[in-house]
């Protein structure tokens, strides 16, 4: 069954905190509710579970392939078209490192914008469920649950301290 | 706005504010909107400034062509005073964020906003990839010339210098469009459902999937964090290349390890004086005095007075070295960039990036005062104007023809003073920069929300002993 979202608006980040505590003692999963806010709060301000992301293999994947081809271009150029130049080797580290520099600072920087599109989850064909009031320092407490579930928990954020419980399409106030 | 009274006593008054994050993104929100008199007087004056500056490029264009690389040093050079302004100033906003430092706030996004003037630097670019010389020499070689000129790119790989160079040049402004976008991203979101028209549908396009949910956090400070330190050694590695292509490579013979470096600290100290001057402006005029507090003003002087001190040191670096290794190419470089030919350009140089800006630095009230740090940055800005008409000017006139191939530059050139077309596209570059900047307020928040508002979350004003002070937060 397609779960539904459900959100609470709470006044204080201690209020919040609390609605988390609440749903974790309810049984509901971590990965089924989120702290939405308007500025990034220090990590663990509302015991939530840890969210982690992979986006460092991005621009290490994105640095390795320019490495390779900026070695390759260079080198297969140097060989192809061989210059001897003041008895230096054809094949040298100096000349090769500008292209290879480039070539590689180039990729892990287009391989980093991809993971940041890819762990924003971006994107986001739906809309989801959002209150202007966060904007206003408010804090909302996001969870998916069953249908059959809403009541109850919207009874336990309201019990929480939120001031304020949004469905999907209306509003019902505390 | 509901603002706190500036905070601070004694020699410190009215060093700290204290915004309400309640009512903050409406108020922002608000003045991004608002066209007051003297704004729309400030763009329609850089706008014909830009105008006359497109009239410039054209007239100059069909005079000269972009054959001979020559009669377009004027416009290297307010390429390159648009692009160390605009290239560094994000490096200003990445750097004092790597160090969690609480005074940056409301500085972050006044500096990521250059990113989109950064677009005018691309555009003013790709004539001037036209008009570099060629790495081999063309005609046949005959004595005392080289079959290929001296430069970074030693036998030239495929595409280069030109399309290396575009690439760079493009990738740079890439980069810190992205950063700007998502630095920007929360309070674009948070701005959605209060804007209209343009920016409404700009908000919804740019960060309609935005809600603020912690792994959305997480991912924007590993991105802004990654993103920041590849700019950072994109932004250097295209000051060298810059420097090196369009300036040491057009003095045949002249090399130097310590111009590049002049030249990013040269960058470095603009953008940081033009992001000054901003910030004055807008604490000043704009109505944002509630955000920034005399700390910011007071803090970022020290480190303009320490980058002015860098840049005379390199300065002298370069200069003792070329002065004590008297090779007949060290000492014409000499003459020809800083005694003779452009000794007055240089005097101004010297005294606006160093002499003036070092002198109004130096005092303790002047730097607390907001007014100080803002009027050191309108002269390191002008220094930086002379630098960059010495240094391109310099180069694009140093060797005409075949003489760009010889071993060395043997003969110092007179200087060259610009004509009708040249302050046309000085001042157009100048105003077209003003001009989209002055554009780009209005597109998004001049004032970093989020960052503001979690600057409220670690800051507070609290009692010790008798004294009242500031009491900061260091979650990391």
């Amino acid at each position: 069954m397609a779960k539904s979202p459900i959100l609470g608006l709470f006044e204080t980040a201690d209020n919040a905190a609390d609605a988390g505590d609440a749903l974790k003692a309810a049984g509901v999963s971590p990965a089924d509710y989120d702290f939405l806010t308007d500025t990034p709060y220090p990590e663990g301000a509302f015991g939530e579970r840890e969210e982690p992301h992979r986006l460092y293999l991005f621009p290490f994947i994105g640095a390795l392939i320019g490495l390779t081809v900026g070695i390759m271009l260079t080198s297969m150029t140097q060989m192809a078209y061989p210059l001897a130049q003041g008895g230096k080797p054809i094949l040298s580290l100096p000349p090769m490192a500008v292209v290879t520099y480039e070539s590689t600072m180039l990729t892990a920087i287009i391989f980093t914008i991809i993971g940041i599109v890819f762990e924003s989850r971006l994107p986001a064909f739906k809309e989801g469920l959002y209150d202007t009031r966060i904007t206003e320092g408010y804090i909302g407490v996001l969870v998916n649950v069953e249908e059959s579930e809403l009541t109850q928990t919207q009874t336990l954020l309201t019990q929480a301290g939120a001031v304020d419980v949004v469905l999907k399409a209306e509003r019902i106030s505390a | 706005m509901a603002v706190t009274e500036p905070k601070g006593h004694g020699q410190h008054a009215g060093m700290w504010v204290f915004p309400d994050a309640a009512v903050m993104t409406q108020d922002v929100g608000e003045k991004t909107k608002a066209m007051p008199r003297p704004f729309t007087t400030a763009l329609a004056v850089t706008g014909i400034f830009f105008i006359l500056g497109i009239v410039g490029f054209i007239a100059r264009a069909v005079d000269d062509g972009f054959d001979d690389i020559a009669p377009w040093g004027y416009y290297m050079a307010i390429f390159s005073m648009v692009f160390m302004v605009t290239s560094g100033a994000p490096l200003v906003a990445l750097a004092f964020r790597f160090t969690k430092s609480h005074w940056r706030r409301p500085l972050s996004r006044v500096a990521e906003l250059f990113s989109i003037v950064g677009i005018l630097n691309l555009l003013m670019f790709i004539p001037l990839m036209f008009l570099l010389p060629g790495i081999a020499n063309p005609d046949a070689v005959i004595e005392g010339e080289l079959a290929v000129r001296r430069t970074i790119w030693f036998e030239g790989p495929i595409g280069a210098p030109h399309a290396w160079d575009l690439v760079g040049v493009a990738f740079l402004t890439i980069t810190s469009l992205t950063i700007l976008w998502i630095s920007a991203k929360p309070d674009m979101a948070e701005c959605r459902d209060t804007a209209t028209g343009f920016r409404r549908w700009l908000y919804n396009y740019l960060a309609g999937n935005w809600y603020g949910t912690k792994r959305q956090w997480n991912a924007q400070k590993a991105g802004l964090a990654l993103l920041g330190a590849f700019y950072f050694m994109t932004l250097i590695f295209m000051h060298f290349v810059i420097s090196s292509d369009y300036a040491q490579s057009l003095i045949p013979g002249w090399k130097d390890s310590i111009f590049p470096v002049i030249y990013t600290i040269t960058s470095l100290q603009m953008s940081l004086g033009a992001i000054l001057v901003v910030l004055f402006i807008m604490r000043r005029w704009g109505g944002y005095e509630g955000y920034i507090g005399k700390s910011t003003f007071w803090s970022a002087s020290k480190v303009l007075l320490g980058v002015t001190l860098l840049w005379v040191y390199h300065l002298f670096a370069f200069f003792i070295t070329f002065w004590y290794g008297r090779l007949e190419i060290e000492q014409n470089v000499i003459k020809y960039l800083v005694t003779d030919t452009y000794a007055i350009i240089f005097l101004l140089n010297l005294i606006f990036s160093f002499a003036a800006p070092f002198a109004v630095l130096l005092w303790n009230p002047v730097r607390r005062s907001a007014w100080g740090p803002a009027l050191a940055g309108v002269l390191v800005l002008f220094g930086g104007l002379m630098f960059n008409i010495r240094i391109f000017v310099g180069s694009a006139n140093a060797a005409p023809g075949a003489e760009l191939y010889k071993a060395f530059m043997e003969h110092v050139p007179a200087p060259v003073y610009p004509d009708i077309w040249d302050v046309f596209m000085v001042v157009g570059g100048l105003g077209a920069a003003v001009f989209l900047y002055l554009a780009a307020t209005k597109l998004m928040p001049l004032i970093s929300i989020w960052e503001v508002k979690e600057g409220t979350l670690y800051q507070k004003w609290g009692k010790f002993i008798r004294g009242e002070y500031l009491i900061l937060g260091k979650p990391e």
